[in-house]
Formats: structure tokens, C-alpha cells, sequence
């Protein structure tokens, strides 16, 4: 069992044309091993996939305070490379397009780089679990030798994540926002193709704004995150609570002093 | 004038350089090459100094080696065609092809057994002699060569493949003229591959002119990987009569100082090109590739396309020329030239220059000057590659453009390997 944790973390951007820094992460405490799937939700600009490109490594993020620990080692000092080869997958919101690079060749050297240099995948095996995941993921053989991301459809790119995710094979998936611009077909292909990946060697955390992304992947522990801060945290009923309530709801049951970007247009109060 | 190279007008040079029996036309031509070399300019290549490169620095005994080496021996199985030096190392074209006229020799048999055909075309129709101080040498000095003929209407299915080799195992001269004609409404694809054996430093100079009759579609490619030791100077140009076409695809990939010159002609009524140039420059290197499109005919069209990659201290410039002239209605001249980065002590430039004489036609260009996307590096990385690694893909990918116009599988492979070398070990030393 591999064990991801992350104690305290504070996590600030800079902007650089102001030159201003901004808190964004304010003490985030999240404990997680593999075999289990976690949801992250939370409402807009709350910190959310900051905390997730901070576990990956993006170097736009600044820590000033705690830790990442992947089985007892700090993954502060390392880069984003070094963190996907410790066994850690983000899948991404916004993944980049890169022309010129086939799909193919970009994951054989994802593969290999987790394997020693004197011993990479042959293309045979690579070639057979590559058709197996296609399929998994109703994607057709073509997508292979596209370029990377180039010219895909928001769902073709989601699936592309997964398609990775499978390939790869890490110990820990986050997948930030990946029902975004889904429909529910597509979104029971993704799920399945998680689900797949189920095991006692494979963690997930979930990020999402809603409910409907946990009904097909199912967690075992849902965070509610506000202000920077996880703020709740229970079982898959806590999610259906949520849809009940909204954040506002659950934020005044709390009694936390968190402002909520949407808050005003639903009460329909006028700007700050 | 600037500061300028000079020729040592030792007779010798253009005794040796002379085949055996040549036509009249030929030491003719020779001749009034060699007495026009004196007063002609050198070439302008925009921002590239080269007055300093040994480029004329011929050997006035230039030695003939005829063994052809191992490295060259085990290439042979790819090629139809394969000279080291002078030497003629291979030719062998498909009966069937032969039956239908086509026509593949070197420039010596080319002029010996087709001498009025070559006459027709050497030196007049694309390249002038008279140009410039280095057309003119090579029409005075000129010492090997290829000759490609494809007959009116056929129809060529696999590519014709090319292999000329620098040997520079010894002081020699390098002064090669291959000549293409696509006859009326042919269609065929052919590979140049210039290298080098051997240590010995000698300029190279070559020269391409492929003459594209009325309705012809040419695919020309071609991998130049010159020595380091070599400087060189690399005039390649299309002349294209009514509704021919000329697709250019050019891997650069010289070890040593190069100075390039890639033009199209469109001189018939809707002639098209496309042209399509990548090159890398390393450690202490320099290149100047200008590539220029002139449109004359009218509904005429020419697209360039030029990528380059810098490391080290090195230097590339691409100078992209689109010449519209007077009387060319309805033409068509987009231009598109990106240099990556990949040192902070290179120097590349990507300058477009559109000169148009004529209203009515769209021209347009797109240029860039600029180092690795940030966004696709961290996705990369993201999933486990280092960053040399993820470095690697994207500028492969940057110049992935071209790779897939090679028509023979093992030179693509080739130039894959030579890009991945030149990113792994082109930085230099401080």
C-alpha cells in the first residue's frame, strides 16, 4: 500500500505583471492510500485545482508552508517529472496540444520512462495493451497516430487523459475536472475506463464541481473544500447532501466566514 | 562592395575539373564561366557573413579515390543512383522505366550519350551562370553530377533515389550539377542525399535544377548532412512551365557552415510549389537559407514553409523571398518561417520579404522567432519524461512538418536520428 499525504499545505500564485502574490491554499490536511477513491468538491475559485496541480508539481504554484508526502517522502524538492515517476497521474483540465508528436510515440515514452533504459516495452506488448484500452474507452484506432491533442474535441481530449491514465498506470490518479464538457455517455465511457483501473495498488481523487460524476465512480470519501481549506469530510452521502443544500448551505451550517463568488448572482444582491 | 572571397584563377582548376570528352557546348560554357568569375558578386544571403568561409579553397590537385567505402557500400541498397566523388558507385534504374524512356546517369554519361538533351537545359532554363561569382564557378568547375529524364506523360509510382557523396577521405574538389527535367504532364518523386566520408576539410558545392515541362508534378526531397569540416554552398531551384507543380522537402542537417539557396520559378500560367525547408544549427555553427519564390505566371502559387532549431552558440537565419512580378494576375505567395530556441546564446532570425509588383494576388507571411511552449513542456513532464527528453519531442515535433514528405522510409528514419543526435549533443561546450 502506497500512502499520499499532504499536511498544512499553504499554497500561493504570483502574478507576474503586478508583481502581487495571492494565498490561495490556506492549511490543506488530506490523507489518502491507494484502494480507495477520494472526491474533492468544492465550489468556483476555491482552490481546488491549485491543490491538485501543487500535488503534480506545476512550478506556477509556490508552497510557503507544509507538506506532500508520498510514503514518508517529501515531494516538495522534486519536479513535476520526478513526482510522475514516484506513481503520481494528473489528469488535466486543459491538456496541451502539441503538433508533430504522435499520440503513440508520446505514450511508448511515458511508459518507458517509469522503466529502466535497458529495458523498455517491446512494441508488441505496448501495441496489445494500447488496443485493449482503446476499446475500453470506445476510441478508435486512428487516435493513435493523431497528434498529440491536436485538433481533438474537448471529449476526445478528456478521453486521451484516461487513455493515458491506463497506460501509465500510477499509483496515485487525480483527475481534475474530467466530466467537464462531458456528455453522459461519454462520461460512463471515462468511468468505466476508471473503474478498470480499480485496485489495491491504485488511489483516485476526484476532482468536481458536481454530484453526477460519483454516481459512475463511486468514492469512499468525499471532501468539501471552501476558502482554501478543507472543510468537511465523509462518505458518498455527504455529496447528496450537498446537491440538497449548496455550498452557501452547508458553509452557514459550518459557520465559516467564506465568500462564495456566485453567491451574490443567486441572492441577486448587486455586486461587491 | 563588401569584403569579398577571391578565386585563385589557377588554370588547373578548370583543366581538372573537365570529363572526358566533353561536348563543345560544355568547355564553351566553361570558359565563359571562367572569365566572368573574377567580376561577378557573390550571392547576398541577408544577415549571414560568409566572405571569411573557405568556400573557395579548392585543391589544385584533386585526387580521385575510386574504392567506395564500407559507410557508403551498406547505403546502396536504398538508392538507384549513388556517387562518391566522382565515382560512380551505382546505377540502376528499373528495366520497365528504361523501356519507357526515362533516363538516369551520371553527368558525365549525360553528356556523352544525351548531349543535345542535356544542352537543352544545363545552365538555361532554371540557373543562370552568370548569376553570381558561385553559379559561376560551379558552371566552370562542375565535376560530377546526376542526370534525371522522365519522358512526356509517365508516370513514375516508387521514388527515384539519389545518394552523393562528398569524398573527402582526400583533398578533393566537390563540384556537383544535377540536372531533373519532368517532361510535359510526367509525374514522379526523387531523393537527393548528400553526405560526407572523410576527414579532410573541402568546400562542397552543389547545385540542383529540375526543369518542370507544362502539366509535370515533381516530388523532390533531400537530406543534406555535410561534415562539419566542410563548408558549404547549396543551390537547389524548380523552373515551372504552365499548371506544373514542384514540392520541396529539405532536411538541412550540415555539420558545418552552409549557405542555402532553395528558389521556385513560376514562370507558367497556374505553376504551383510548395517548399518546405527544416534545418538545426549546433555548437559553433552557421547556416543561411534563403528560399525564394518568384511569381511570374499568372494564377501561379507558391507557399514556403521554413523551420529551423538553434543550440549552442550557433547561428540560422531563413530568409523567406516572395517576388510577385508585374503581369502575374490572380497569383497566390504565403510564406510561413519559425525558429525555435533552445540555447540563450544563439542567433536566429526569421526574416519574410514579399515584393510585389502586381494588385490583384493575395501574399501574405507569418513569422516567428521564439523558445520552447512552456504549457507543452510541463504536460510532458507531467507524465515522466525528463525534461531533455520532453525538450527532444517538442522540437521534433517542431520540425515533424517535414519528415513526412520523405518518400523512402530509411532516410525519414535518418533524419529522425540526426535531429534526436544534433538535440542530444548540440549544445557544445563552454
Amino acid at each position: 500500500m502506497a500512502t499520499l499525504k499532504v499536511t498544512d499545505l499553504h499554497v500561493s500564485v504570483t502574478d507576474e505583471e503586478a508583481k502581487t502574490s495571492k494565498e490561495i491554499l490556506k492549511g490543506v490536511n488530506l490523507t489518502m492510500n491507494t484502494g480507495e477513491t477520494h472526491a474533492i468538491m468544492g465550489p468556483n475559485g476555491t482552490g481546488k485545482s491549485t491543490l491538485s496541480e501543487t500535488i503534480m508539481g506545476n512550478p506556477h504554484y509556490q508552497v510557503t508552508q507544509g507538506n506532500i508526502m508520498l510514503d514518508g517522502v517529501s515531494l516538495l524538492g522534486k519536479t513535476v517529472d520526478a513526482r510522475a515517476r514516484a506513481g503520481l497521474f494528473l489528469a488535466m483540465q486543459y491538456p496541451a496540444e502539441i503538433k508533430g508528436i504522435t499520440n503513440m510515440e508520446f505514450m511508448r515514452a511515458a511508459v518507458n520512462a517509469t522503466r529502466p533504459a535497458d529495458d523498455p516495452i517491446s512494441v508488441r506488448a505496448f501495441l496489445k495493451e494500447l488496443d485493449k484500452n482503446l476499446e475500453v474507452l470506445n476510441m478508435s484506432d486512428d487516435m493513435a497516430e493523431r497528434y498529440l491533442n491536436e485538433g481533438f474535441s474537448g471529449g476526445e481530449k478528456k478521453r486521451n487523459e484516461i487513455l493515458q491514465l491506463m497506460m501509465i498506470k500510477p499509483k496515485f490518479a487525480i483527475l481534475d475536472e474530467i466530466d467537464s464538457g462531458l456528455d453522459i455517455d461519454a462520461l460512463q465511457v471515462v468511468a468505466k475506463g476508471v473503474n478498470q483501473m480499480q485496485s489495491p495498488d491504485f488511489g483516485v481523487l476526484m476532482i468536481t464541481h458536481y454530484q453526477r460524476l460519483l454516481n459512475y465512480i463511486h468514492p469512499d470519501q468525499v471532501h468539501v473544500m471552501m476558502g482554501g481549506r478543507i472543510v468537511k469530510t465523509g462518505d458518498a452521502t455527504l455529496a447528496t447532501e450537498l446537491e440538497a443544500k449548496g455550498y452557501a448551505g452547508l458553509r452557514d451550517e459550518l459557520g465559516l466566514d467564506v465568500d462564495l463568488v456566485d453567491e451574490d448572482v443567486t441572492t441577486g444582491n448587486g455586486g461587491r | 562592395m563588401v569584403k569579398s572571397m577571391t578565386l585563385t584563377m589557377n588554370p588547373a582548376l578548370l583543366e581538372n575539373a573537365k570529363l572526358a570528352n566533353e561536348p563543345r557546348w560544355l568547355s564553351d560554357l566553361r570558359q565563359q564561366a571562367w572569365q566572368k568569375i573574377a567580376t561577378l558578386p557573390m550571392p547576398i544571403f541577408a544577415k549571414i557573413n560568409y566572405h571569411h568561409w573557405p568556400l573557395l579553397d579548392f585543391a589544385s590537385e584533386s585526387v580521385v579515390n575510386v574504392t567506395v567505402p564500407e559507410s557508403v557500400q551498406s547505403q546502396l541498397a536504398s538508392y538507384q543512383f549513388a556517387s562518391v566523388g566522382q565515382v560512380v558507385a551505382k546505377i540502376a534504374l528499373d528495366e520497365d522505366l528504361m523501356a519507357k524512356g526515362v533516363i538516369l546517369c551520371d553527368l558525365q554519361t549525360a553528356i556523352r550519350q544525351h548531349s543535345d538533351l542535356v544542352a537543352n537545359y544545363f545552365f538555361k532554363q532554371a540557373i543562370q551562370f552568370d548569376e553570381n561569382r558561385l553559379t559561376a564557378i560551379n558552371a566552370a568547375l562542375v565535376n560530377g553530377g546526376a542526370f534525371l529524364y522522365v519522358p512526356a506523360n509517365v508516370e513514375v509510382t516508387e521514388p527515384i533515389n539519389l545518394l552523393q557523396v562528398q569524398d573527402s577521405r582526400q583533398s578533393t574538389n566537390f563540384v556537383n550539377h544535377t540536372l531533373i527535367v519532368a517532361g510535359a504532364n510526367s509525374r514522379f518523386k526523387v531523393l537527393q542525399r548528400s553526405q560526407t566520408v572523410g576527414e579532410v576539410a573541402n568546400p562542397a558545392h552543389t547545385m540542383v535544377e529540375i526543369v518542370a515541362e507544362a502539366g509535370s508534378y515533381v516530388k523532390f526531397s533531400a537530406l543534406d548532412s555535410f561534415a562539419k569540416q566542410t563548408h558549404a554552398y547549396i543551390n537547389r531551384r524548380g523552373y515551372l512551365a504552365n499548371d506544373a507543380r514542384i514540392d520541396w522537402a529539405v532536411g538541412v542537417m550540415n555539420d558545418g557552415n552552409t549557405i542555402a539557396d532553395f528558389d521556385s520559378n513560376l514562370v507558367g500560367n497556374g505553376s504551383h510549389t510548395e517548399m518546405q525547408t527544416v534545418a538545426i544549427s549546433t555548437d559553433q555553427q552557421t547556416q543561411g537559407i534563403d528560399t525564394q519564390v518568384t511569381n511570374y505566371g499568372r494564377h501561379s502559387e507558391g507557399n514556403i514553409l521554413q523551420r529551423g532549431i538553434l543550440l549552442g552558440k550557433s547561428a540560422l537565419v531563413f530568409n523567406g523571398i516572395g517576388k510577385i512580378i508585374k503581369g502575374a494576375h490572380g497569383a497566390k505567395a504565403q510564406q510561413e518561417n519559425r525558429v525555435l530556441m533552445l540555447s540563450p546564446k544563439a542567433r536566429g532570425d526569421a526574416n519574410p520579404i514579399l515584393l510585389i509588383d502586381e494588385n490583384d494576388v493575395i501574399a501574405g507571411h507569418a513569422a516567428s522567432v521564439g523558445r520552447i511552449n512552456q504549457d507543452q513542456l510541463y504536460y510532458l513532464m507531467s507524465r515522466g519524461l525528463t525534461k531533455e527528453m520532453a525538450q527532444r519531442l517538442v522540437a521534433r515535433g517542431f520540425l515533424g512538418v517535414v519528415l513526412r514528405d520523405i518518400p523512402v522510409a530509411e532516410v525519414r528514419s535518418q533524419l529522425v536520428d540526426m535531429i534526436e543526435r544534433k538535440l542530444a549533443n548540440g549544445q557544445g561546450t563552454e
